[in-house]
């Protein structure tokens, strides 16, 4: 197994008190499979990710407890200087917004380059040359003119496609993609979604795609894990999740997107609010929002119950079954 | 719909200059975020504008709201043109054509309590609720949107996303208006909440009458709260109808790339879509492409359209009331194809 969270918790101190961001999280990818992290804001997906990465900001962030086990090593054991050679090297990060991570004042071409001088110790002149290379791997066109331009110069499209480069430069086992196509048109989404599975297959790596949105998971991902409250509440196959969720939350979620193919009526809305970090509801976190919700909800913590025999589907609801029957 | 609309737009048209030099400001071209856009907007009715970024739908929106005023064409708002109005006159139209602003974390002052934000609009025009009453229409208003009239002294950090959200829509209801301009209402929502706000704004519609011009880039959102859908690209719009006649017989090749470039949160019905991925970017709206400006990125341009600019009009080949692929499209080579899968 190339990458195994391990009961992993995180927590911020700020003014106001303590927020649990992730509460015991665990999951698993392997080389060549795509797990796709859901979750809407405060759910914790983007902090497991950073704390995988190791580019938490820690104060306030600090972790309290797990394993983030790397290719048997477990990287929260590692020094700062080791932990940064893992970083780049063996496991990328993709972020939303492009314009952002991207340094202004440096060309595209001296910031591909500067993987290959920092982590390889190539010459300056060889590094733009694998920058050129990168460029065309990801479908710029007339990669050799534009290497020398700032990233201003691109479409959002193109600077996603030279973040996603950047990742890719030294060939890392891992990369984890956070929300990648937010920012961008649908119609450049597509592109990019494409481009990055494509990418994946050829270099066999494990990918990670954390995202809010349950239309582009659909089709890249094999597995899915939805995440709430800091939690795993339902981990499964792709196609089993949509068709047939195991928990309410899940299935609350898909019932609330308008659909493009027919004029439905009222959407269904879950009721009230995501729980508040600080004071994370007793029993399931869901419960205070749960149309299913009994007595039971309000004083114990559900486990993951195994949904399908092999351990590959799993929900963190005491009425699991009654939800999947009424799939 | 009414024999007269709420809203009558013709030829709308706005360039905004791009200049050179600091002292001497010389005119070197223009962005043409808005280059001849026509609709209707029936009362009562919900009116979709979808479009990718930079295709010019919020420019739309703010000279609606009169904010910008166009370079040309007209705004029609029961008969009578807005867009030269001034002053009063001008004032007195406001009141009646609202708007909720996408981000509802910018748009609300920090500094201000609830209860003043919702308020506001009653200080600028007073005749529309005596001083008195104020207090009392605001918590109504409150209870409207479904928030608790209590919380009318809270500041705005009190709130949660979808909250200041309703804050916004009492905002924009204080007045009582007959048209809502709604520029991405829901786009900065948690899917769970954007539920919620979705079937607010579908409710206060059918109690209160309002119209509505509906601005998103999200395709199914806008499938359903709209009546009539106009697909917009670098400041035009392209092809325009029900929701029926867009979602489920496009015609223009811009439509059909975007519905199938969706995104289905159903692997099965993606499994047997038709997928068209779109080459290249949206071209620069300062030098758009002569003829059509789909053009650059269409799989069917030929010569002609490169020419001919297509007008929006049913196109040729289609019989006026000929079903519902009849509508109007602005495509030489307009066809049916059917990209939405069921299940989507």
């Amino acid at each position: 197994m190339l990458l195994q969270v391990r009961d992993l918790h995180v927590e911020f101190r700020t003014h106001d008190g303590v927020a649990k961001a992730v509460n015991g999280v665990s999951y698993e990818v392997d080389a060549g499979e795509t797990l796709a992290v859901l979750g809407e804001s405060g759910s914790g997906k983007s902090v497991t990710a950073q704390a995988i990465m190791g580019i938490l900001d820690v104060p306030p962030g600090r972790i309290t407890g797990g394993e983030i086990l790397f290719q048997g090593r477990d990287l929260l054991q590692l020094k700062e200087d080791d932990r940064r050679k893992v970083r780049g090297a063996e496991m990328a990060m993709i972020f939303q917004d492009a314009l952002s991570s991207l340094n202004p004042v440096l060309s595209v071409g001296e910031q591909l380059g500067e993987m290959f001088v920092v982590h390889r110790g190539m010459s300056r002149k060889d590094a733009r040359a694998k920058a050129v290379e990168l460029m065309d791997r990801v479908r710029i066109p007339a990669a050799k003119e534009r290497v020398g331009q700032y990233p201003h110069q691109f479409s959002g499209g193109m600077r996603q496609r030279i973040m996603i480069a950047m990742a890719l430069a030294l060939e890392p086992a891992l990369i984890i993609a956070d929300e990648p196509t937010t920012a961008l048109d649908v119609t450049v989404q597509a592109q990019v979604m494409d481009l990055l599975a494509e990418l994946q297959q050829e270099y066999h790596m494990g990918l990670i795609l954390i995202t809010h949105d349950l239309g582009v998971v659909a089709d890249v991902a094999d597995r899915i894990a939805v995440m709430y409250a800091g939690r795993i509440v339902e981990t499964a196959p792709v196609h089993d999740l949509y068709k047939a969720p195991a928990h309410p939350y899940t299935r609350g979620l898909l019932d609330s997107i308008p659909r493009l193919d027919h004029k439905g009526h009222e959407l269904y809305a879950i009721k009230g609010l995501p729980p508040n970090l600080m004071a994370i509801p007793p029993g399931c976190a869901f419960h205070p929002r749960c149309p299913r919700a009994q007595d039971v909800c309000l004083t114990d913590e559900p486990p993951l119950y195994a949904v399908a025999e092999d351990g590959a589907r799993e929900s963190a609801c005491h009425f699991w079954r009654e939800t999947l029957r009424d799939a | 719909m009414t024999p007269e609309p709420m809203l009558e737009v013709r030829g709308l048209v706005k360039h905004f200059p791009l200049t050179r030099g600091i002292l001497f400001k010389k005119k070197i071209g223009a962005v043409k975020a808005v280059d001849g856009v026509d609709f209707d907007l029936g009362s009562g009715e919900t009116l979709g504008i979808v479009g990718e970024s930079g295709c010019g739908k919020s420019t739309v929106a703010k000279l609606l709201m009169n904010l910008e005023r166009p370079t040309a064409g007209l705004i029609r708002y029961k008969g009578e043109d807005i867009t030269r109005l001034s002053g009063r006159a001008l004032k007195a139209v406001r009141r009646n054509i609202q708007m909720v602003f996408q981000d509802p974390y910018t748009s609300l002052n920090p500094r201000m309590t609830v209860g003043d934000i919702i308020g506001e609009p009653y200080e600028i025009h007073p005749e529309a609720a005596p001083k008195g009453d104020r207090r009392r229409r605001v918590q109504e208003l409150l209870d409207v949107v479904g928030l608790n009239p209590e919380y009318i002294n809270r500041y705005p950090h009190q709130f949660s996303g979808g909250q200041r959200q309703r804050i916004g829509i009492a905002r924009g209801l204080a007045l009582r208006p007959e048209i809502i301009v709604a520029d991405e209402p829901v786009s900065a929502l948690d899917v769970s909440v954007q539920a919620q706000v979705v079937n607010l704004l579908d409710r206060l519609q059918s109690e209160l009458g309002l119209s509505y011009v509906f601005i998103a880039h999200d395709l199914s959102i806008v499938r359903h709260i709209s009546d009539r859908v106009g697909v917009m690209y670098l400041g035009r719009i392209v092809e325009t109808g029900t929701d029926t006649e867009i979602y489920e017989h496009p015609t223009h090749p811009y439509t059909q790339a975007l519905l199938s470039a969706a995104p289905v949160p159903d692997p099965e019905a993606r499994a047997h879509r038709d997928r068209i991925i779109l080459s290249g970017d949206v071209p620069s709206p300062a030098n758009p492409p002569s003829g059509c400006r789909f053009r650059t990125r269409c799989w069917k341009a030929r010569e002609r359209c490169a020419v001919e600019v297509p007008l929006l009009a049913v196109p040729e080949g289609f019989a006026p009331g000929g079903g519902p692929g009849a509508h109007a499209s602005a495509c030489h080579f307009a066809e049916e194809r059917h990209v939405v899968p069921n299940g989507a």
